[in-house]
């Protein structure tokens, strides 16, 4: 065989491997604020207790119908959060959320801690096999970090999160070379794209600003100069 | 698979990434439209005698009443705990030391509240800081985790609150608010807005 033509072989056949390797889609969200701390305040967060929920149900729906039959579809939930509303309502919204997720035929994984969550990245599958190929993130957030516990332990504040300095510990290799991530929550543009991009050499859809999710579906931009940005 | 078939594949396979390459691009830039929202649903009433509604119904007070207890307080080990309003715009309570330590020792903490035990003193007053510079008995302990701070971007110790004595009012310490590693020469840069006043817009959603 000519050297060349064993070139290209090995070559295509590097990519026919690639392609034959399974995806997993994620949306991950975080949970919402109690009540009780937010009472009061001018900016009132999540009155609604399923806004980040509602929002990943319709991103799930989307990522469902694009997924091909071997594509795993992975919803991540910060259950603290709402196991917490839970009690302030009332009202078991686990089982809730559960059925949704049977409804939409995606997986759903339970997350207490950054620790659990980071762990499901790297380990949760065969990251060799199955590369990370969408990542959306529904929930509370500042430029430097994803708040999935916000004003639902300690008024204004978070004690589960993922920092900027957290996603060293994520593994770079457990995405796709084209993995779509985006970030839905506040002002993830102003910071967290750029960590993002430098960490796991994709880019991160974030926003320039606030983002609202007050209205039903998908959030939106809520500053008049806001914008979405990698 | 014989040499030719697995050539002929790598060919397919080269052609098939060449033409779906232009596609991922134009996908990737193409603008997302969310579907046409739909107004979420109504909360709940709430409850009477929970905690939200003794919050959101009783009647607020100007500063606190001195003496009154509130959660647990029978045990003989208790905290001293001193109120201060982060003129950093933070959201700690402010400092807490052991009964008989010095307020050299005091740390500057966040507060777990514990709605229907024990809730921050300021949420019977008409305003958070009503209580500003005002001394508190504090039964309860330190949280194994510290609490992350937005608006600032600093980590603070948790102390939960079990119960509570208000002792009243004192003199101003001569101890700099927040976490020991607080930046103050410049904006840590990662807070998502400066200085913001606690009750708001804290800056995220």
């Amino acid at each position: 065989m000519r050297p060349i033509v064993l070139f290209l072989a090995l070559l295509f056949g590097s990519a026919l491997a690639a392609s034959a390797q399974s995806r997993e889609e994620i949306v991950l969200t975080g949970g919402p604020a109690l009540r009780y701390l937010e009472h009061g305040k001018a900016a009132s967060h999540d009155v609604y207790w399923f806004n980040f929920v509602d929002a990943s149900v319709i991103r799930l729906k989307e990522l469902k119908d694009q997924a091909k039959p071997d594509d795993l579809v992975t919803w991540v939930v910060y259950r603290a959060g709402y196991a917490s509303r839970s009690r302030e309502l009332e009202m078991n919204l686990l089982p809730q959320i559960e059925a949704k997720a049977k409804q939409l035929g995606v997986n759903l994984v339970w997350f207490d801690t950054k620790e659990e969550l980071i762990r499901y990245l790297n380990k949760g599958l065969d990251r060799d096999k199955t590369k990370i190929s969408n990542f959306d993130y529904f929930g509370h957030s500042n430029k430097a970090c994803f708040l999935f516990d916000y004003s639902n332990t300690v008024d204004t504040m978070s004690v589960t999160f993922l920092h900027v300095r957290d996603l060293k510990k994520i593994e770079r290799d457990d995405f796709a070379s084209h993995a779509q991530c985006k970030s839905w929550g506040c002002h993830s543009g102003e910071m967290y794209s750029a960590w993002w991009k430098s960490h796991f050499d994709i880019p991160m859809t974030g926003a320039i600003g606030k983002t609202d999710f007050s209205h039903g579906g998908e959030p939106v931009l809520s500053n008049a100069d806001g914008k979405w940005t990698q | 698979m014989s040499r030719t078939s697995f050539f002929h594949l790598g060919v397919l396979g080269f052609l098939a990434a060449f033409l779906l390459l232009p596609l991922r691009a134009e996908e990737a830039e193409a603008t997302y439209t969310p579907p046409a929202g739909s107004a979420p649903p109504v909360a709940p009433p709430v409850r009477k005698g929970s905690p939200l509604d003794h919050l959101a119904n009783d009647i607020k007070l100007a500063t606190p009443t001195v003496g009154y207890k509130e959660g647990h307080t029978s045990a003989p080990e208790y905290w001293v705990a001193h109120r201060f309003v982060d003129d950093m715009g933070g959201s700690g309570w402010g400092w807490v030391k052991k009964k008989g330590d010095s307020w050299g020792s005091a740390k500057w903490v966040a507060l777990q509240e514990n709605p229907g035990t024990a809730t921050a003193p300021y949420r019977k007053l008409l305003t958070h800081d009503a209580d500003n510079n005002w001394e508190f008995k504090f039964w309860g302990s330190f949280a194994p985790y510290k609490a992350y701070d937005p608006h600032l971007d600093e980590m603070v110790p948790v102390f939960v609150l079990e119960g509570y004595e208000v002792v009243g009012p004192k003199d101003s310490l001569t101890l700099r608010a927040g976490p020991s590693d607080r930046v103050r020469h410049k904006p840590s840069g990662a807070s998502s807005r400066s200085n913001r006043p606690i009750l708001t817009d804290p800056g995220v959603d």
